[in-house]
């Protein structure tokens, strides 16, 4: 029973990056229906950019949130307006290859850059844990929850109350539409794709303690991001944010019960099942 | 022998009604128009009907059988079938192959099929431009397209939906003759329209339905001479 | 839209006129190249584009005709190179057998796939077919009892057969050009076999508009699946053939979705939906890939005065250009789709369309 609490509460933190992952995903999805193949990668980029900021000035990785936020920010809106922009209206086939070959330039460039060694970023409290109702948890990645819990509730507000917020559901609900009532659309699709790199780099500075970091690190997350949306509902932030942590705890479970080297397996068989059977996601809707 | 029933047919998406117990009848050759405002449910019934999506609740009988539920194709292989619309070309194709692509509901033979198409686009008179295409042809000839590659299937009943929308009066008698035509070939034929004229002159029943529910059947004159109607279609302050 | 000027010939979009006479001579060539050219580089360059034409033409009978971009065709190929080795390596099954179990399987897998999958439509499609694919590569991975796991299997030459007097020995590269060639001889019959049938027009007319196909009577889901279950038996071909060529797989070289990205990248860049784009891409593909192997870019940077080999930049040019195939194909991707969505068989078909409506435009 203790092993069972215990792999549900190591899933619920991993499960809070994945979910701020997710969310990334489905708020570029809800406002410009596109499916980016590239959300890994973008995550990639985060990690590597703490570690550069750790190795080159001890920055520590939960601070240099606040350097890679906004310079994924930035770089997430200027791949939507240099290329997503001109696939808008293309075939979603189309639309999806163009973000592989994004990903595919990104993660081969940083295997240039890089080299495919594996890194590692420890700090001193990387391997830390504490004691908290007779369950252990990881320091970093309660941290990283905390954190995680804060972003996720500043972007809910943000999405609710500010007029920017709002427009951006506006044109996630009905682009013609918004853009009839003034919303400047394009704008809107800069945004969310800054927003949603910015998450997914953010994520990959929360996770640079505790994951290795190479190149090729964001393809499983871009497929995990993947089956968080769609169990949530694309399109849909609170969704997205359960899902992460259902998508977390699964994992979680199936490395204890089943086999570390299958965790993955059964997190894509499960959303499968998904897939064929409940499409809409779990929550059956989307809309933000 | 009805060629057509519809007894009792519900649709529900979610809590709304989109068409709420229409029921009807067709004999076979007789062109039966399909009016009512927007919103009303003409295209809902539609695809009700040619398996588009099942009926919630409600029965459609063709040629004695009943088909509420079947998939489209199994409907357009027991001869009904439906124009769209919104124009639905197979763009990257020619126009040739679009009808080709009908016609191959009835043979598996390409030479037979090329024959079949070719025949139809004389009928519709697109013969000329069997090459181009058809992404490329303006709306008028998209539509004559769309009509020309059901007939290819070989139907005993078209069901023509707003085929007439966004044509100038030209190309919409030339449509009118083309009904006329195929019920001179024994089909029958349900067309939905906003053209008041045009449904004058082509139907022999007519149905009104307002917001999902028939809101009457009768003959031409009748239906036009009907105050409900007239209200449905104009609000209140007219009657 | 610029396609009001008549398309070529009766047939679907996509046969470009290939005279038989044409296509019977370069065969005809291509058979003749090993009794002229001794170069075991050269060949082996032949047996790559012949693998890459075999590679794209099948993935262009379920994405370019039929329309459904999967996106995790490394499954078909991985089922078809592990069971063809695994066959070879433990059951002494020879590959004349064994690769006809492994397309076989293929199928099976396809099919099973396929049923799955296809009521889902286009990006949740794409989606399901990574995740189909990772899911395999997962299991090949860990199921080290049948696969050896990420050691993969390592087989060692292919024993000789002997036809009467002859006998075949697979230790030089010829036999395997024979064979390469032989394959992509059937792989384009069959793409052709597929456009000029009921079958073609079908897929094309699923590709075009699935509902109005639906409704002009064509069983949806079992057309899909013939579409897939064809393109997974050439597919699978394709991943035998490499594997008997290459005698070293693991799940990080057949498995993985560089490999369907692969596939996909052939078809576009020379024209999905048809019969020479995937071979046009093929050539594109390895003729790129082999002058960033060999070092020939770098060199020629150098030798024109470019670039200096002692300075910083040559030095990394000369030991990292070669890795850089997969970064090249990346931007490759991007470029394609946003100027030559149509590949480079539809970039010449506009220009030629738009020079005929220019001097149409003249003559009046």
């Amino acid at each position: 029973m203790a092993l069972f609490l215990q792999s549900v509460v190591s899933g619920l933190l991993v499960g809070g990056v994945y979910a701020l992952i997710g969310i990334g995903l489905t708020l570029i999805f809800g406002v410009m229906r596109i499916i980016n193949f590239a959300h890994g990668d973008l995550l990639m980029m985060g990690m590597y950019g703490t570690w550069i900021a750790f190795t080159a000035w001890k920055l520590d990785p939960f601070l240099s949130i606040l350097l890679v936020f906004p310079a994924l920010f930035l770089w997430g809106a200027f791949l939507q307006r240099t290329f997503i922009n001109r696939v808008l209206g293309a075939l979603p086939q189309n639309q999806i290859l163009l973000t592989i070959g994004l990903g595919l330039v990104m993660s081969n460039t940083a295997m240039f850059l890089f080299t495919s060694d594996y890194r590692i970023l420890t700090t001193s409290y990387s391997s830390e844990s504490f004691q908290l109702a007779g369950l252990s948890l990881s320091s970093p990645l309660a941290v990283s929850f905390v954190i995680t819990a804060t972003i996720t509730a500043i972007l809910y507000w943000f999405l609710m109350k500010t007029d920017t917020g709002q427009a951006i559901r506006a044109t996630a609900q009905d682009r013609d539409a918004a853009q009839l009532m003034g919303i400047n659309v394009r704008w809107m699709s800069i945004l969310s794709f800054g927003l949603g790199a910015a998450f997914a780099g953010t994520a990959g500075a929360l996770i640079s303690p505790t994951y290795y970091i190479f190149p090729q690190v964001g393809q499983p997350f871009t497929l995990k991001a993947f089956v968080v949306v769609v169990l949530g509902g694309m399109g849909s932030v609170v969704g997205a944010t359960l899902g992460g942590l259902l998508v977390g705890v699964t994992e979680s479970l199936a490395a204890v019960y089943i086999s570390s080297g299958l965790k993955d397996l059964v997190v894509y068989v499960v959303f499968l099942l998904i897939l064929l059977f409940k499409p809409a996601g779990l929550l059956g809707k989307s809309r933000m | 022998m009805a060629i057509l029933e519809v007894r009792n047919v519900f649709k529900l998406f979610g809590g709304l009604a989109a068409c709420s117990d229409v029921s009807f009848s067709m004999e076979p050759g007789m062109i039966m128009g399909l009016i009512g405002p927007n919103g009303a449910g003409k295209t809902t019934l539609f695809n009700c009907i040619t398996g588009y999506y099942p009926p919630t609740k409600g029965e459609v009988e063709f040629k004695g059988q009943r088909i509420d539920g079947l998939s489209p194709d199994k409907v357009c292989k027991l001869g009904m079938v439906r124009t769209w619309q919104k124009v639905r070309p197979l763009a990257k194709m020619t126009v040739l192959d679009n009808v080709m692509v009908g016609a191959l509901a009835r043979t598996n033979s390409l030479r037979a099929a090329r024959e079949i198409a070719a025949e139809q686009l004389e009928v519709v008179k697109l013969g000329p431009k069997a090459r181009f295409l058809a992404g490329g042809l303006p709306i008028g000839e998209r539509k004559k397209l769309e009509v020309a590659r059901v007939l290819a299937t070989k139907p005993e009943m078209l069901l023509l939906d707003e085929v007439m929308g966004g044509l100038n009066p030209a190309e919409s008698d030339e449509i009118i003759q083309l009904i006329l035509d195929i019920k001179r070939r024994g089909l029958t034929q349900m067309v939905i329209e906003h053209d008041m004229k045009a449904i004058m002159r082509i139907s022999d029943r007519i149905v009104v339905l307002n917001s999902g529910e028939k809101l009457a059947e009768g003959l031409p004159q009748e239906i036009v001479n009907n105050p409900e109607v007239v209200t449905a279609y104009l609000g209140e302050a007219v009657s | 839209m610029d396609a009001m000027r008549p398309s070529p010939s009766p047939a679907p979009r996509g046969s470009a006129r290939i005279s038989v006479a044409a296509a019977v001579a370069v065969v005809a060539a291509l058979a003749a190249v090993p009794a002229f050219v001794s170069n075991p580089y050269a060949l082996h360059i032949m047996i790559l584009l012949f693998l890459s034409v075999i590679m794209g033409s099948a993935w262009n009978v379920v994405g370019g005709y039929a329309g459904q971009y999967s996106v995790g065709h490394a499954a078909y190929y991985g089922i078809g190179a592990y069971v063809t080795l695994i066959f070879m390596t433990q059951y002494r099954i020879m590959p004349w057998w064994g690769t006809w179990v492994a397309m076989a399987a293929a199928l099976a897998v396809a099919l099973v796939i396929g049923s799955i999958t296809f009521r889902l439509r286009g990006p949740y499609f794409v989606l399901a077919s990574i995740a189909v694919a990772e899911v395999i590569r997962l299991t090949v991975l860990n199921w080290k009892s049948v696969t050896n796991g990420a050691e993969g299997i390592l087989s060692g030459p292919i024993p000789k057969i002997a036809f009467g007097e002859t006998t075949i020995k697979f230790i030089s590269k010829v036999p395997f050009y024979y064979v390469g060639l032989a394959m992509v001889v059937a792989t384009v019959l069959a793409n052709l076999a597929v456009q000029h049938s009921k079958l073609g027009y079908y897929f094309q007319a699923i590709r075009e508009d699935q509902d109005a196909a639906h409704s002009l009577g064509i069983n949806l889901t079992f057309h899909k699946n013939v579409a897939l279950g064809i393109s997974a038996v050439f597919t699978a071909l394709a991943g035998s053939y490499y594997a008997l060529y290459v005698r070293f797989i693991d799940p990080s070289t057949v498995l993985t979705i560089d490999v369907s990205v692969q596939m996909v990248l052939i078809c576009i860049i020379g024209g999905i939906g048809t019969v020479l784009g995937p071979v046009i891409g093929a050539l594109v593909l390895v003729a790129l890939s082999e002058t960033l192997r060999s070092n020939l870019i770098t060199d020629v940077l150098i030798s024109i005065g470019a670039v200096s080999a002692e300075s910083r930049v040559g030095a990394f040019l000369k030991e990292h250009l070669s890795h850089a195939h997969m970064l090249i194909y990346g931007v490759l991707v991007v470029v394609v789709i946003l100027f030559m969505p149509d590949g480079i068989l539809g970039w010449v078909r506009q220009s030629m369309r738009r020079r005929a409506l220019a001097a149409a435009g003249e003559k009046r």
